[in-house]
C-alpha cells in the first residue's frame, strides 16, 4: 500500500528538494553553484514546458527572455543604483511584458513558422545586447554588485541559494496547481485541437497570451536570480545554445509534464557539469540528446517513470504512456468498451 | 420560434461558390438534417454558422442576435456548440478532463484562485467533475471517465464528443456526420440518443449526415443542399418525394430503400 507513495513523482520531488535544501550543509562552493544552477534551470524548464509542452506553442525565444530578465535586473542596479530586491521583480515583469507580445505572432503563425519568428526575435535581442553599448556594455558583459542578504539570517554566500530554492519550490507548486485547473486544461485543449478548443469557448488570444506571459515570467525570474548568482552578465549566456539546453531539458524530461520539467532540468544540469571540462562536447551531447529523444521517445523520461513506478501519476498527461493510436487499432480494448457501453445503454 | 436563422449567406473560396444565398431557419427543439452530395457546401454551412469561416454576404442570427463574423469562442458562449467530422477529443487528457473542458465557459477559476487552491476553486472543480460524470452517464460512457480517449473506438469517441458539447447546456448543437464509423447497431443507438437529447434536454440539433436511414428517421425537417444552393427544405416524407431532390441526389438510394422495405 505504501509502496506507490514511496516511489512516485511526489517522493521524487520531496527527495530532490530535500537534498537541495540540505546541500549548503555539506557541499563545497562549486557543488553549491551547480545546485543553484539546477534550481534556475528547473524554473526555466517549468516555464518553457508550459509554453511548448502544455500550450503547444513551438517558440524559441525563452533564452532571450531569460536574458532580458537578467539584463533588466542587472542594468537597473548598475545604471539607476536600485537594490537587487527592487530590480529583480521589475526585471522579471519586464521580461514577462516583452514575452507576452510574442502571443500576437503566435495567433497567426504555428509550428515551424512560429519557431522561425521567435528565433528571429531571439537573434534581434542578441544584436541589441551586443550593439547598444551605451546601455548594455556590449559583447564583453559587465559586473553586477552582489545582492545584500543582511535581512536573511544565513551566511551571505548562501543567500541567493536559499532564495532560489524557495522561489523554485513556489513556482513548482504554482505550475502544478495551474496546470491541473481549467487553465491547464485550456492549454492542452488548444495544443490538441485549436478549432475544437475554440468551439468549446476557449479564447485563443487569451490563452496564448497567458502561456507566453507565464513562461516569460518564469524566464525573467530565472534571469534575475542568475544575475544575482553570477554577479556578471554577458550576451553569450542567452544565445541559441542556451535555448537548445532548455529545449533539451523539457524534451528529455517530458513535454507537457510538470515533474518531467524538473527531472529533465536536474539531469541535464548534471550532464552539463560532467562535460564542462570538454567544453565543445556539451553542444554535441545536448544536440544528440534532443534528437535522440525526439526520434525514439518524444514523450521523455516520464514515460519510463510512469511504466516502472507505481506511484507516478500526473493529471493532464495521459497520452505519454499510451501513444495515441489510429482509430480501431486497439481492437481488444475497443471491443471490451463496446460491450460495456452496450450494457450501460440497456440499464 | 426560431433559434437560429441563416439569411442569404454566400461564401466563395478562390472562385468556387461554396454557398450561394443559402437561407434557413432552425426552430427550438427541432432535429434538422442537412443532406446533399459531396461538395454541396454542408460543412461550409456549419463552419459559417459557428464562426470558423466568415460569409462574404448574408447574416446569421442566433436567438435574434446577429453573430456574423464573431469569433467561434464567442458564438459558443452564446449557446451554440458543434462536433466535427473527425474525432476532436483532446488526446492529452482523460475523458473526464475532456468533458470538464467542455465546461470551460461555465467555470471561472482564475490564475489566482488556482494558485491558492481557494475553497471556491476546489468546490468548482468538484462540481465540474460531477457534471462531467453525469454527462458521460447520459451517453452511457460513465465507466470510462478516467481513461484516455484513445481506448475508445472511433465511433465511440464521436458519441463522447456529443456529450462534451451537451455538457455546457447549449441551445443548439451542430453535428457533422455523427454516424461516420458507426456500425449498424451503433447507428440505432445514435438515433435514440439524438431523440433523447431533443426530448429530454430540448436542444435543437442540426445534423449533416450521409446515412439516409438515420436522417430520414430522426429528423423533423430536412434541408437539401446541392452545389452550394438550397434545393429543398421540408419534412422527410416531402423530401423523399421531391423530384428535384431525387434527380439531384437521392434517386437511387431512395428507390433502393423502398424496394428493400
Amino acid at each position: 500500500m505504501t509502496l506507490p507513495v514511496l516511489v512516485g513523482n511526489r517522493s521524487f520531488l520531496a527527495l530532490l528538494f530535500g537534498v537541495l535544501l540540505a546541500l549548503p550543509a555539506f557541499a563545497n562552493q562549486y557543488t553549491l553553484f551547480v545546485g543553484n544552477l539546477m534550481l534556475l534551470y528547473i524554473i526555466l524548464a517549468l516555464g518553457l514546458n508550459i509554453l511548448v509542452g502544455f500550450a503547444g506553442l513551438l517558440a524559441f525565444a525563452n533564452a532571450a527572455i531569460y536574458g532580458i530578465g537578467a539584463y533588466g535586473t542587472a542594468l537597473l542596479q548598475v545604471h539607476l543604483g536600485w537594490s537587487f530586491w527592487a530590480a529583480a521583480p521589475v526585471g522579471a515583469v519586464l521580461a514577462m511584458l516583452i514575452g507576452t507580445l510574442l502571443a500576437f505572432p503566435a495567433l497567426r503563425l504555428s509550428g515551424i513558422f512560429l519557431a522561425l519568428a521567435t528565433l528571429a526575435f531571439a537573434q534581434a535581442t542578441q544584436w541589441v545586447l551586443w550593439h547598444w553599448q551605451s546601455v548594455t556594455f556590449g559583447a564583453g558583459g559587465f559586473r553586477v554588485p552582489p545582492p545584500d542578504f543582511g535581512w536573511i539570517p544565513v551566511k551571505q554566500d548562501y543567500g541567493i541559494y536559499f532564495v532560489s530554492w524557495a522561489v523554485t519550490l513556489g513556482l513548482l507548486l504554482f505550475t502544478w496547481r495551474i496546470m491541473r485547473s481549467r487553465i491547464g486544461r485550456a492549454f492542452v485543449a488548444m495544443r490538441d485541437g485549436e478549432i475544437a478548443a475554440q468551439s468549446l469557448g476557449i479564447d485563443l488570444l487569451t490563452y496564448k497570451a497567458m502561456a507566453f506571459a507565464l513562461s516569460s515570467f518564469y524566464a525573467g525570474v530565472a534571469g534575475a536570480l542568475y544575475s544575482g548568482l553570477l554577479g556578471f552578465v554577458s550576451p553569450e549566456a542567452f544565445d541559441l545554445f542556451q535555448m537548445i539546453i532548455q529545449k533539451a531539458m523539457i524534451v528529455v524530461g517530458g513535454l507537457g509534464s510538470v515533474v518531467g520539467s524538473v527531472l529533465g532540468a536536474a539531469l541535464l544540469v548534471y550532464v552539463m557539469e560532467v562535460l564542462r571540462e570538454f567544453k565543445s562536447t556539451q553542444e554535441i551531447v545536448f544536440g544528440a540528446l534532443l534528437i535522440a529523444f525526439m526520434v525514439f521517445q518524444p514523450h521523455g523520461l516520464v514515460v519510463f517513470m510512469k511504466r516502472w513506478l507505481p506511484g507516478w501519476e500526473e493529471p493532464l498527461h495521459l497520452a505519454g504512456g499510451v501513444q495515441s493510436t489510429a482509430p480501431g487499432h486497439d481492437t481488444s480494448v475497443a471491443g471490451a468498451t463496446s460491450k460495456e457501453h452496450a450494457s450501460a445503454e440497456r440499464t | 420560434m426560431s433559434i437560429l436563422a441563416v439569411d442569404a449567406v454566400s461564401i466563395s473560396f478562390g472562385g468556387v461558390r461554396a454557398l450561394d444565398a443559402v437561407s434557413a431557419t432552425f426552430g427550438a427543439g427541432e432535429i434538422v438534417g442537412i443532406i446533399g452530395p459531396n461538395g454541396a457546401g454542408k460543412t461550409t454551412l456549419l463552419n459559417v454558422i459557428c464562426g470558423i469561416n466568415r460569409p462574404d454576404t448574408g447574416n446569421i442570427r442566433l436567438q435574434d442576435r446577429v453573430i456574423t463574423g464573431m469569433k467561434p469562442n464567442r458564438i459558443a458562449g452564446m449557446g451554440l456548440a458543434r462536433t466535427f467530422q473527425t474525432s476532436q477529443l483532446f488526446a492529452g487528457m482523460s475523458i473526464l478532463e475532456n468533458m470538464m473542458t467542455g465546461l470551460h465557459l461555465r467555470s471561472g477559476t482564475s490564475l489566482y484562485g488556482a494558485a491558492l487552491q481557494t475553497k471556491r476553486m476546489r468546490a468548482e472543480e468538484a462540481e465540474l467533475a460531477a457534471r462531467a460524470r453525469d454527462a458521460l452517464d447520459f451517453v452511457g460512457f460513465g465507466g470510462f471517465a478516467d481513461r484516455p480517449g484513445n481506448v475508445l473506438s472511433f465511433g465511440q469517441r464521436r458519441i463522447v464528443e456529443i456529450a462534451r458539447t451537451l455538457i455546457s447546456d447549449p441551445k443548439i448543437v451542430l453535428l457533422d456526420e455523427p454516424a461516420v464509423g458507426l456500425s449498424v447497431n451503433r447507428v440505432e443507438e445514435l438515433d435514440s440518443l439524438l431523440r433523447r437529447i431533443r426530448d429530454e434536454k430540448g436542444v435543437t440539433l442540426v445534423m449533416i449526415e450521409h446515412v439516409i436511414r438515420l436522417v430520414m428517421g430522426v429528423s423533423d425537417r430536412v434541408v437539401v443542399l446541392n452545389s452550394g444552393q438550397k434545393i429543398a427544405d421540408g419534412r422527410p416524407e416531402e423530401i423523399r418525394n421531391n423530384p428535384t431532390v431525387i434527380e439531384a441526389y437521392l434517386g437511387k438510394q431512395i428507390d433502393a430503400a423502398r424496394s428493400a422495405s
